[in-house]
């Protein structure tokens, strides 16, 4: 009985969560919904077995890019417009990105390729049930084997992107000397 | 490894699970452990009152109740009864959130700890890391507060005290590595079940480089806790309160409380990682009913003196500056926990995985029998 | 020994919930227990008995923003090396520890790479001086 609620719970964490942040005009509530949809997708992680995927998607996304957004939005001095969110009329929920036009065209497009793609995927999946067929075991020491065994190439590898990704950034963040000279 | 104490009761009793009976337990023992971690918090803050009035030679609360206990209960009466006071241009949805999220990611950190073998809650085969990624939103609360108080000093706290959480992650997930190099899983029962009771089986003796790392983790998770003399973001002389500055009675409370936990659970994962646990040394009471109160009282003891070490530093050192924060992190912790980590694991290479005393002991034996 | 496998996150939710219950308690709790005068000088934000002045947020600077970056590529290389601490020690008894050592060791002495390169280029520093090449004075940007 946890099964079903523990799934429910995270799917209306996670698809509240998108929706809200897509609605909502003010940036720094957008972040808060954005934190709530990121826990229901680790829940989600959570109730397929894998338990590191979703121990690392609280870790990172959490963790990390939730407060490396919000730092982002104060960077970019965001929030300081639309402090009172009040409804003025109805047609004031419609997303501020994109036009109404786009807005109706991309929920047709999204409704007809979700029903495709369920009507495809139903005919292939045997069985719905949510317990039994997922096998509880650890997780964690079958994916340190493969990163060992199968996958070490792209382990170093990864350890090489994250160094281009520091090397980014801190190139990207240094003033440039035109700043000096003109404080001077 | 994926024990809790919903298995440990009903194998005491030898009954099967039914989904009432583990619904039942489980409610039990969240609210006998709630209680208790709110009571710590509680009596947390008489602790540090008393001792910091020992440390600076003057009495500490003393009026209500006998020696002062009841005093967290008089503070409580106090906050709650206070006026609400929201600040005018403050956004009314960040300012209610943000002592939800820190009380919310330290109470979901209670669900691992190890008060004892029967008793934890859950022992997620992922539990250290699961630690790791719930005490993060703190940080996250810490700046909501600091940000939707929409007031300047609050906001610096907030920022400061957001970016000091973050980069203090960084030394304590790499100590905690260490120690997962030497016990081979991340769930704590295994962790614990690789040290003993006696003093030398502890992890933290295991090899030089742990050693040391306990260290690092130790100061590592003080300065995530916003502990002093790590407090720069809540500093009274300098942002006169930080980030919990506008928030008034029972929220400010919240954020109170939630430090006080977090104090408790990050003394309670050192003990847990390096000083072994809840294991009591000569193995007494074994592995009947009797066994589960020794470890709990070997746990609480070994936390509780860990905690009155918090509580001495804080009153003991001054206060860093927010540059001399940022470059100990980064310049002196960091490199120093990675060099353990390597070092830990050319040991385990080397030695397969004995301890100091072990190959001191296999030594001296070694050589008393062929030497002399 | 549980009904269903996923039992064991049943703490997990529990006390999140409890979380947020115990905060919405204690302020409905307090709502009947409070005196309500809102006032339009309490309601001001603090600033040591001065009038407020200006918005809360002018200046802002770059290195929170660098220190959440740097603190994010620690991250992922923490979490990618969670599993492969947790199976050193069964490659040690099987005789493979040396290589395993070997991934390691390369793995971090990349990143050991990268944290060198922040620190000499001045990243790491919280106040950063400017030596402006053509003048003897340095300039000096301190939060």
């Amino acid at each position: 009985m946890f099964d079903s609620f523990l799934f429910y719970l995270s799917a209306f964490l996670t698809c509240f969560g998108a929706v809200l942040v897509v609605l909502e005009r003010n940036l720094m509530h957008a972040c808060i919904y954005l934190l709530m949809s990121l826990i229901g997708t680790a829940g989600l992680y959570f109730t397929l077995g894998a338990d590191f995927l979703a121990a690392t998607q609280l870790v990172v996304y959490v963790g990390g890019v939730v407060i490396l957004m919000l730092f982002a939005i104060m960077l970019t001095g965001g929030g300081l417009e639309n402090k009172k969110d009040r409804l003025a009329n109805l047609l004031s929920y419609i997303p501020p990105m994109g036009s109404l036009k786009s807005y109706i065209w991309g929920s047709i497009t999204a409704v007809a390729f979700l029903s495709f793609s369920i009507n495809i995927t139903t005919k292939l999946v045997k069985s719905t049930e949510i317990n039994g067929s997922i096998k509880i075991g650890p997780t964690v020491e079958q994916i340190g084997v493969k990163l060992l065994t199968d996958h070490v190439l792209m382990f170093e590898l990864s350890s090489v992107l994250l160094l281009g990704a520091l090397i980014g950034t801190a190139i990207i963040s240094r003033p440039s000397k035109e700043i000096f000279l003109e404080r001077k | 490894m994926n024990d809790n104490i919903v298995s440990y009761v009903l194998s005491l009793f030898d009954t099967a699970p039914t989904p009432l009976l583990v619904f039942l337990i489980f409610g039990v023992a969240i609210f006998i452990l709630v209680n208790v971690m709110a009571l710590i918090g509680g009596l947390g803050t008489y602790a540090e009152r008393k001792i910091s009035a020992d440390i600076q030679m003057r009495q500490g609360p003393n009026r209500v109740g006998p020696y002062g206990i009841l005093q967290f209960l008089a503070d409580g009466v106090k906050m709650i009864t206070k006026e609400d006071i929201i600040p005018s241009e403050s956004n009314k949805f960040l300012f209610t959130i943000a002592p939800i999220l820190c009380l919310s990611g330290v109470l979901a950190t209670l669900a691992v700890i190890p008060i004892s073998s029967g008793f934890i809650l859950t022992d997620l085969n992922v539990g250290v890391f699961y630690l790791l990624g719930v005490s993060s939103l703190v940080g996250v609360g810490i700046f909501l507060g600091g940000y939707a108080s929409n007031s300047k000093w609050s906001m610096l706290g907030g920022m400061r005290g957001a970016s000091q959480i973050i980069s203090y992650e960084v030394p304590v997930t790499i100590s905690i590595l260490t120690i997962v190099l030497l016990a081979g899983s991340l769930s704590f029962k295994e962790l614990i079940s690789g040290q003993g009771g006696y003093p030398w089986t502890w992890y933290v003796f295991h090899n030089p480089f742990t050693f040391v790392s306990f260290f690092i983790y130790f100061v590592s998770a003080l300065a995530e806790t916003n502990r002093a003399p790590f407090d720069l973001p809540e500093a009274e002389s300098e942002l006169v309160s930080g980030y919990h500055t506008e928030y008034s009675g029972m929220r400010f409370g919240f954020f109170a409380l939630a430090e006080y936990i977090e104090v408790f659970v990050v003394c309670g994962v050192a003990v847990a990682l390096f000083l072994g646990g809840y294991k009591v040394p000569f193995g007494l009471g074994g592995d009947t009913i009797f066994g589960q109160f020794f470890q709990i009282g070997s746990f609480f003891t070994k936390t509780f003196l860990l905690y009155y070490v918090v509580i001495w530093v804080r009153w003991t050192l001054p206060r860093l500056r927010v540059d001399q924060l940022m470059s100990i992190c980064w310049k002196y912790l960091t490199p120093i926990a990675l060099f353990n980590l390597v070092g830990t694991a050319t040991w385990i290479w080397l030695f397969e995985n004995k301890s100091m005393v072990e190959l001191l002991m296999s030594a001296l034996s070694g050589s008393g029998s062929t030497g002399h | 020994m549980l009904t269903t496998n996923m039992d064991i996150y049943i703490p997990v939710v529990a006390l999140s919930a409890i979380g947020v219950l115990m905060v919405a308690g204690a302020l409905i709790v307090g709502h009947f227990l409070r005196p309500k005068n809102p006032n339009k000088l309490k309601n001001q934000p603090y600033e040591c008995g001065e009038d407020p002045v200006g918005s809360a947020w002018a200046n802002f600077n770059i290195r929170f923003y660098v220190v959440a970056l740097i603190f994010i590529i620690f991250d992922v290389e923490g979490a990618l090396m969670f599993p492969v601490a947790a199976v050193f020690k069964k490659f040690n008894e099987v005789g493979a520890g040396g290589v395993v050592l070997l991934s390691i060791l390369v793995f971090i002495a990349v990143l050991v790479q990268g944290i060198v390169y922040c620190w000499k280029k001045g990243d790491l520093d919280w106040v950063k001086s400017f030596k402006v090449p053509d003048s003897e004075s340095a300039h000096e940007v301190k939060e």
